[in-house]
């Protein structure tokens, strides 16, 4: 399915150029020494570190927020941060995230259904999370159709599929949400498309078949 | 925990004598000092190396640290949850302490795991909860002493004592706030000693066994004396302790403070430790 070329793995089925890349989820180490835990993944290799943002609100569940991330960045200034807003209102934490990742690359990346109950629409928390110098991803749960993202590809650098439903590490893959991978990458052929959620050596294939490149990789 | 049964009357109440050289009201300490207990927020540690941050305070000689759990909706600062406190049980035997400043909904939702999170073996761990935050205090306080932990319960700034005085017999330690809560490096606010006290009269006139905690400002100057002039023992320190390159020397600082003020040498605003045997004489 897929074949290297130049070192960088690329998808061939169903047809896009997208780089696959591994993005090591650090709600899946020792949480009290992320320091080391993220100089060891980048040193393995890792091109990107997803940060897991809960706030005990959208999800069940807080893991570590952007006071974490501004430490974190400071032990490694260079790494690009990819920044998984599991928060309502997204557009509250913006500033803080940007001012914590700031140095090299980062993404903000929100969920749809919490656009809501923001005070700004889907395209002023973008507008907003540019104007911060931030990459921007939007993400969908697994419960939320990827038609409802039609009106938002067109604005976003990454969309997001949840594999699992979002707020807690360890959980099994939902290969039913492969068909949202699968129409987006049809739709889309440049999009990066990121999947989180249960990925692991059994079900990488199932992903990359899809037409995921972006793969967050946690307790697996 | 030091004893009050030691006033059976309710009305015989030791009182230190007053400190010489003292602007203001004399020192006057209600009811016998109760131990001081240093214990530093992790607000300002490096949050990306915890779990060392939490050994170099036990190597400091600290009695517990506390983990500032915010949600962004009952304060505006986001911070972290249980599986990054539980995960600095592995770096340190020092007790540990968990300020909720979350919602109602995330309290109602998460309140066993903040629980088993704070406790260690053979050490209940101290979960605060606010009564702002929580329409059914009673309840929370109790789920916390029934998943092992020891309860506290907090007061930001603008909330009467008389809000806690119904649920004391649940709680070993009332926390009151002496910044508004949501961010460190605050400045201390110090009409809050009137709350203290009067928390202090109950809790010594009842004869419970309950400590009073301080955060926010709290420094080795005349903060952390006139509150524990006030009835307080035990104190919040974050920005106070890491200011010192030697965290063990602003541990001691911050208690010898404490204690001379317990005995009546409080030290008055703008003196420094230094000047401490100066007041005493």
């Amino acid at each position: 399915m897929a074949v290297p070329l130049n070192g960088q793995w690329q998808c061939q089925c169903p047809p896009h150029k997208r780089c696959c890349k591994i993005q090591p989820s650090m709600l899946a180490c020792d949480l009290a020494d992320l320091a080391s835990e993220a100089k060891s993944v980048l040193a393995a290799g890792a091109d990107e570190l997803h940060l897991d943002v809960m706030d005990g609100h959208f999800v069940p569940n807080m893991s570590f927020a952007h006071p974490v991330v501004a430490s974190l960045r400071k032990h490694v200034p260079d790494a690009y941060l990819d920044c998984h807003m599991m928060v309502s209102r997204p557009s509250q934490w913006v500033e803080a995230v940007a001012g914590s990742t700031k140095g090299a690359g980062a993404r903000y990346t929100f969920h749809l259904e919490a656009v809501e109950e923001d005070e700004l629409d889907v395209a002023g928390v973008v507008k907003l999370i540019r104007d911060h110098g931030m990459q921007v991803g939007v993400a969908i749960k697994p419960g939320t159709a990827v038609e409802a993202l039609s009106a938002v590809v067109a604005l976003v650098d990454m969309v997001l599929v949840m594999t699992v439903e979002p707020g807690f590490g360890g959980q099994k893959f939902m290969p039913n949400c492969m068909p949202k991978v699968l129409a987006l990458r049809s739709e889309h052929p440049d999009l990066d498309i990121q999947v989180d959620g249960g990925l692991g050596p059994s079900t990488i294939d199932a992903a990359a078949a899809a037409g995921a490149n972006l793969i967050v990789a946690g307790s697996t | 925990m030091l004893s009050t049964l030691a006033f059976s009357s309710g009305f015989s109440v030791s009182r230190s004598p007053v400190s010489q050289g003292r602007a203001g009201a004399p020192a006057m300490l209600y009811g016998e000092p109760r131990p001081v207990q240093i214990i530093p927020s992790v607000l300002p540690a490096d949050w990306a190396n915890m779990g060392a941050e939490c050994k170099r305070l036990e190597d400091a000689g600290v009695d517990r640290i506390q983990f500032d759990v915010m949600d962004g909706n009952f304060v505006p600062n986001l911070t972290f949850g249980p599986e990054l406190i539980a995960a600095c049980k592995k770096y340190t035997t020092v007790k540990f302490e968990t300020q909720l400043m979350v919602s109602q909904y995330n309290c109602e939702t998460m309140l066993d795991e903040y629980t088993a999170a704070t406790n260690q073996p053979g050490k209940p761990g101290v979960v605060i909860a606010h009564v702002e935050g929580n329409t059914h205090l009673h309840r929370t306080l109790t789920k916390i002493r029934e998943g092992g932990g020891s309860p506290s319960v907090a007061l930001n700034p603008h909330t009467p004592a008389e809000m806690i005085e119904n649920v004391l017999d649940l709680c070993d330690h009332v926390l009151v706030m002496t910044v508004n809560p949501g961010f460190g490096g605050q400045a201390y606010i110090p009409t809050m000693v009137d709350k203290i006290k009067k928390i202090r009269g109950w809790i010594v006139d009842r004869g419970l066994d309950i400590d009073i905690e301080v955060d926010g400002g709290v420094k080795a100057d005349w903060t952390i004396a006139a509150c524990a002039d006030a009835g307080a023992n035990c104190f919040i320190a974050g920005s106070g302790m890491f200011a010192y390159e030697n965290l063990a020397d602003g541990c001691s600082e911050l208690r010898t403070i404490a204690e001379a003020a317990q005995k009546g040498k409080g030290l008055p605003k703008g003196e420094t430790i230094k000047d401490l045997d100066a007041v005493a004489a």
